[in-house]
C-alpha cells in the first residue's frame, strides 16, 4: 500500500463525504434536487385572451401561435424548464410552470405584454403641447391634424395617468389604461394630483404622439434585431439596454432622429419617448442626426432590470393584450402521480442492490469493491444534480437510469481483463496495472462516443429543436457517464491497491480465478 | 472455443427477418401518437364528497376506457382541489359517460370547466428527436473513424457502428409498433427519451467491441480476419452479457415497481438493449468481416428473398 494511494483514497472518501453533505444539507438555497413539472407540480396560469374586435378567425390563430411563441421564450430565458404551454379553446393560453412557487412571478413572466413602441412629443406651432393645453380647449381637436394616433400622457414615473382617442365618430375622448372612457373632472383631478407633485420645469403630462418614419411607419418593437444588457460607457458605468435595429428600422430610426436633431436641443421636443406596455420607461436626447442602426435605452435601471427588459424586448411583443387576473392561478400537483418519484427511488435501489449481488457473486472481491464504488456513484451524481442544478424530469430519470447500469461497465471491462492477466500468472498488483491499462481504451472510446452522442444531443435540444427533453436527457447522461468513467478509473482502482500486497491478494479465488487454470 | 463469426449469414438472416417483420407492421399498425402530441379535452371536475386520489381517480379512468389520461390535482392549503383531467378528444356522448361512471364510482362531482386544448407538446418532438439522432449518428461515423485511424480503413469501422445502430432503430421502432398494434399502446415522451437512451447504448456497446479487434489486429494474434474477429467477440463475450445484465435489471426494477407510467420507456429499452447487444457481438463486427472479405455477392445469393423486402 502505497503512500500516494493512501492519499487518493483519502481524497475519495472527503469526495464521498461531500457529496453526502450536499444531499443532506441545503445548499445555495436549495432544499432538495429541482424536479420537473411531470414529477412535481408548480404553477398553473390560464390566461384569456383579448382580440381586438373584428379580429377574424385567421387572424386570431396567427395571433395565438406568436402568443405561445412567444411566452415559451420568455420562459426559456428565465431559465424554467419543461414549462407547458397551450393554447385551450382557440382564446385561452393555458401555463404550467414547474417547481415554481412564486405565483407572482410566474405572472409577471407571462402577463407582460412586452410593446414596445416610440413616441415622440406633440408640437403645435413649434411648442410642446401639455394635457392642460388639451383640458383648457372647451372643442378641442388633435394639435397635429397629421397625427390621429393616440395621445399618452405620463406622471413623473412614467406611468400613464390618460390616454387621449378619437373615437368612431371623430370625437376626442379620454380613456384610462384598460381603454374605459373616463370624463373630464377625473382627468383633470389625475393631472391636478401630478402636478401637485411635480417639480417645476418637469415634463409629466407632456402629449406624446406616435414617433413615424417618413413615409409613415410607426417605430415599434418589431423591427428590432437585437436587444442586450449592457454598461454606459461614460463616466459612471450606468446598466442599459443595447439595441440593434433590422434594415427598415434603421431607416425609419434615422429619419425620427434628423427631424427631432433640428429641434432645440435640451428641450423636451428633441427627446425620444420609449413606451413599454404605455409607460414610458426612458426619454432619451437625440444627439446626432443619424444613428445608422444602433442604439441604446437608458434609464435609472439596475442590472436585474436591464437584463429583464433586454429578455422581454428579444422575446418580442405579445401579438395581443391577456386578461388580469387569470383566469385560474394555482399549484398543482405532477402529472405522473404524487408517489411516482417514490417508486423511481425504490425501483433504482432495488436495482442497485441486485446489481451489487450479481457483481459479487460473479467477481468476488473486485465485485464487493465495485459495489461500494457503486454507492459512491450514486451518492456523487445525485449531489451533483443539486449543486449544478440540474432539473429532474422523467427524460432526466430516464438518462440516470441508463447510466447506472452502464456505470459498472468500465468495472466489468476492467475486472475481465484483470482476470485475463491473473491467470497469466500474474501477481495482483501487475494484474491491476496491466488490467486498467488494457481496459482504457475501450473505456474511452465507447465513453467518448456516448459523450458525443450526448454532446450533439445537449446542442441540438438548445439551439436546433429547442426540445427540454432532449437537453435533460443528454445532461443527466453525461454526467452519469462522466462520473462513472471516474469511479472506475479512480475509486475501484484505489480500492484494489488497498489490497495489493495483504495476504487476500495471494488468494486469487477471490478474484473468481482457480489456481488450477493458472 | 465458439465460432460466432462462422455464423454471420445466420445473423443476419435472424436480423432481416425480425426487421421485415417490423417493416410490416410499422406500415400496418403505424405507431399511434398519444395524446400530449394531439389536441384533446380538458376537464376540471370536483367530488363532492369522497376524498378520491389522485391514483384511484387514475385507476377509474383507465376502466372507463381512458388509461391514458393525463391527471393533476390542485393544490390548496385546506387540502385537495379539483382535479384537472386532460383526456383524447371527448366527442358527443364521450363526456357525459365518462361523467356518469365517475359518478358511479366516486359519488356526485361537478364541472367547473370543460374545453379543448392545443397538443402539449408540439408535433415536431418527434421530428426533433429524429433529427436529433440523424446528427448525433454523423458525430459518431466521424468520431469512430478518427479513433480507429491507424487500421486499415477506418471509415468502415464508423460505418458498421452507424449500421448497428439504425438496425436497434429498426428493431425498437418495429416491435414497438407491433406492440402498439396488439396492446394499443402509444408513443409518448417516455417513448422518445427511450430511443435517445438506445442510441447511447448501442453505440458504447460496438465499440467496445471493436476496441478488442482493434487491440488484436495490432497484437497481429491472426493473419486471418475471421479469426481475429472471432477472438475478439469470444473475449469480449462475458464483459457485452454482464454488462447488459445489469442494465436490464435496472430496467426491469422500474417495470416492475414503477409501473404504468414508466412503461413506454422501460420497454424501449428493454428492446433496445437486447437488439443493441446482439447487434455490437453479431451484425457490426460480422458486417466489418464481410466487408473486408468483400462477401457481399456471397451475401445477397445467400439471403435473396428475405433482404430483398427487407430493404
Amino acid at each position: 500500500m502505497t503512500r500516494r494511494n493512501m492519499l487518493v483514497f483519502t481524497t475519495i472518501l472527503a469526495l464521498f463525504a461531500f457529496a453526502i453533505c450536499t444531499l443532506i444539507l441545503p445548499m445555495f438555497d436549495r432544499e432538495q434536487i429541482r424536479l420537473g413539472l411531470d414529477l412535481v407540480g408548480g404553477s398553473h396560469l390560464v390566461y384569456q385572451a383579448q382580440f381586438p374586435e373584428g379580429a377574424t378567425g385567421e387572424d386570431k390563430a396567427r395571433a395565438m401561435n406568436r402568443a405561445l411563441d412567444t411566452i415559451r421564450t420568455r420562459i426559456d430565458r428565465y431559465g424554467v424548464t419543461e414549462p407547458i404551454i397551450q393554447e385551450q379553446e382557440g382564446e385561452r393560453i393555458l401555463v404550467q410552470l414547474p417547481g415554481f412557487t412564486d405565483i407572482e412571478a410566474a405572472k409577471s413572466l407571462v402577463e407582460q405584454t412586452g410593446f414596445l413602441e416610440f413616441r415622440e412629443v406633440e408640437l403645435n406651432n413649434g411648442n410642446p403641447v401639455y394635457l392642460g393645453d388639451y383640458l383648457e380647449n372647451p372643442n378641442p381637436e388633435f394639435f397635429n391634424k397629421g397625427e390621429d394616433g393616440t395621445r399618452i400622457f405620463v406622471d413623473e414615473n412614467g406611468n400613464p395617468i390618460a390616454f387621449l382617442i378619437k373615437d368612431e365618430e371623430d370625437v376626442l375622448i379620454y380613456t384610462d389604461e384598460a381603454g374605459n372612457p373616463i370624463d373630464l373632472e377625473e382627468v383633470k383631478r389625475r393631472a391636478e394630483e401630478v402636478l401637485s407633485e411635480a417639480v417645476p420645469g418637469s415634463w409629466a403630462l407632456l402629449s406624446w404622439i406616435l414617433a413615424r418614419g417618413d413615409d409613415g411607419t410607426q417605430l415599434t418593437g418589431g423591427f428590432l434585431k437585437e436587444a442586450r444588457p449592457s454598461i454606459t460607457t461614460g463616466i459612471t458605468a450606468e446598466p442599459e439596454v443595447a439595441i440593434e435595429w433590422n434594415e427598415e428600422g434603421g431607416i425609419i430610426f434615422d429619419d425620427i432622429a434628423e427631424r427631432l436633431y433640428s429641434r432645440p436641443s435640451e428641450s423636451p421636443e428633441r427627446c425620444i419617448g420609449i413606451f413599454l406596455d404605455n409607460i414610458l420607461i426612458s426619454s432619451p436626447q437625440i444627439i446626432e442626426p443619424a444613428y445608422h442602426g444602433s442604439g441604446v435605452i437608458t434609464g435609472n435601471f439596475t442590472i436585474e432590470e436591464v437584463e429583464h427588459l433586454a429578455n422581454l424586448l428579444e422575446s418580442g411583443a405579445l401579438p395581443m393584450p391577456l386578461q388580469k387576473p387569470p383566469l385560474y392561478e394555482e399549484m398543482v400537483s405532477a402529472t405522473l402521480g404524487a408517489d411516482f418519484i417514490d417508486m423511481s427511488i425504490k425501483a433504482g435501489i432495488i436495482g442497485i442492490i441486485l446489481i451489487m449481488l450479481f457483481m459479487i457473486i460473479y467477481y468476488r472481491l473486485p465485485g464487493v469493491l465495485a459495489s461500494l464504488a457503486l454507492i459512491f456513484y450514486g451518492t456523487v451524481v445525485l449531489a451533483l444534480f443539486k449543486l449544478i442544478p440540474v432539473t429532474l424530469t422523467l427524460a432526466g430519470i430516464g438518462g440516470f437510469v441508463l447510466s447506472i447500469g452502464m456505470a459498472v461497465d468500465a468495472n466489468v471491462l476492467i475486472f475481465e481483463r484483470m482476470k485475463e492477466e491473473l491467470r497469466t500468472g500474474r501477481t495482483l498488483g501487475a494484474a491491476i496495472e496491466t488490467g486498467f491499462n488494457r481496459a482504457w481504451t475501450a473505456i474511452r472510446d465507447s465513453n467518448i462516443t456516448t459523450f458525443i452522442v450526448c454532446g450533439i444531443l445537449y446542442w441540438l435540444g438548445k439551439n436546433i429543436v429547442a426540445s427540454a427533453p432532449v437537453m435533460g436527457f443528454a445532461l443527466t447522461l453525461f454526467i452519469g457517464v462522466a462520473v462513472s468513467m471516474f469511479t472506475a478509473i479512480v475509486v475501484t482502482r484505489t480500492l484494489l491497491r488497498l489490497f495489493v500486497g495483504t495476504r487476500l491478494a495471494q488468494r486469487t479465488s477471490l478474484f473468481s480465478v482457480y489456481s488450477g487454470r493458472r | 472455443m465458439f465460432d460466432i463469426a462462422g455464423r454471420r449469414f445466420w445473423f443476419f438472416l435472424i436480423s432481416g427477418v425480425v426487421i421485415l417483420i417490423g417493416i410490416i407492421s410499422l406500415a400496418t399498425f403505424g405507431l399511434k401518437t398519444g395524446i400530449e402530441f394531439s389536441s384533446g379535452s380538458r376537464l376540471r371536475i370536483s367530488f363532492d364528497e369522497q376524498k378520491v386520489s389522485q391514483d384511484q381517480l387514475k385507476q377509474e379512468l383507465a376502466n372507463l376506457g381512458y388509461p391514458n389520461a393525463i391527471i393533476q390535482s390542485e393544490i390548496r392549503p385546506t387540502g385537495p382541489g379539483d382535479f384537472l383531467i386532460r383526456t383524447r378528444e371527448l366527442m358527443g356522448e364521450d363526456k357525459a359517460q365518462l361523467e356518469a361512471g365517475l359518478t358511479a364510482e366516486f359519488g356526485h362531482l361537478t364541472e367547473k370547466e370543460f374545453g379543448g386544448v392545443s397538443p402539449e407538446v408540439a408535433t415536431e418532438t418527434a421530428r426533433n428527436a429524429a433529427i436529433a439522432v440523424a446528427v448525433a449518428a454523423i458525430g459518431i461515423l466521424l468520431y469512430i473513424t478518427w479513433a480507429f485511424r491507424r487500421m486499415p480503413s477506418p471509415f468502415r469501422y464508423g460505418t458498421c457502428a452507424i449500421v448497428a445502430l439504425l438496425h436497434d432503430m429498426l428493431v425498437v421502432l418495429g416491435i414497438f409498433s407491433i406492440l402498439s398494434g396488439i396492446l394499443d399502446w402509444e408513443i409518448n415522451l417516455m417513448f422518445i427519451t427511450g430511443v435517445l437512451a438506445v442510441i447511447g447504448y448501442s453505440v458504447n456497446n460496438t465499440v467496445v467491441v471493436f476496441d478488442r479487434i482493434r487491440e488484436n489486429l495490432t497484437k497481429g494474434v491472426s493473419s486471418n480476419f475471421e479469426v481475429v474477429v472471432n477472438n475478439s467477440l469470444v473475449e469480449t463475450l462475458s464483459r457485452s452479457l454482464n454488462t447488459s445484465l445489469t442494465t436490464l435489471i435496472v430496467v426491469l426494477a422500474l417495470l416492475l415497481f414503477v409501473g404504468a407510467s414508466i412503461q413506454n420507456f422501460a420497454v424501449v429499452l428493454l428492446i433496445g438493449i437486447v437488439a443493441g447487444t446482439y447487434s455490437s457481438l453479431c451484425i457490426a463486427p460480422q458486417l466489418l468481416l464481410v466487408w473486408e472479405r468483400g462477401e457481399w455477392g456471397r451475401f445477397i445469393r445467400r439471403l435473396p428473398a428475405a433482404k430483398a423486402k427487407g430493404g
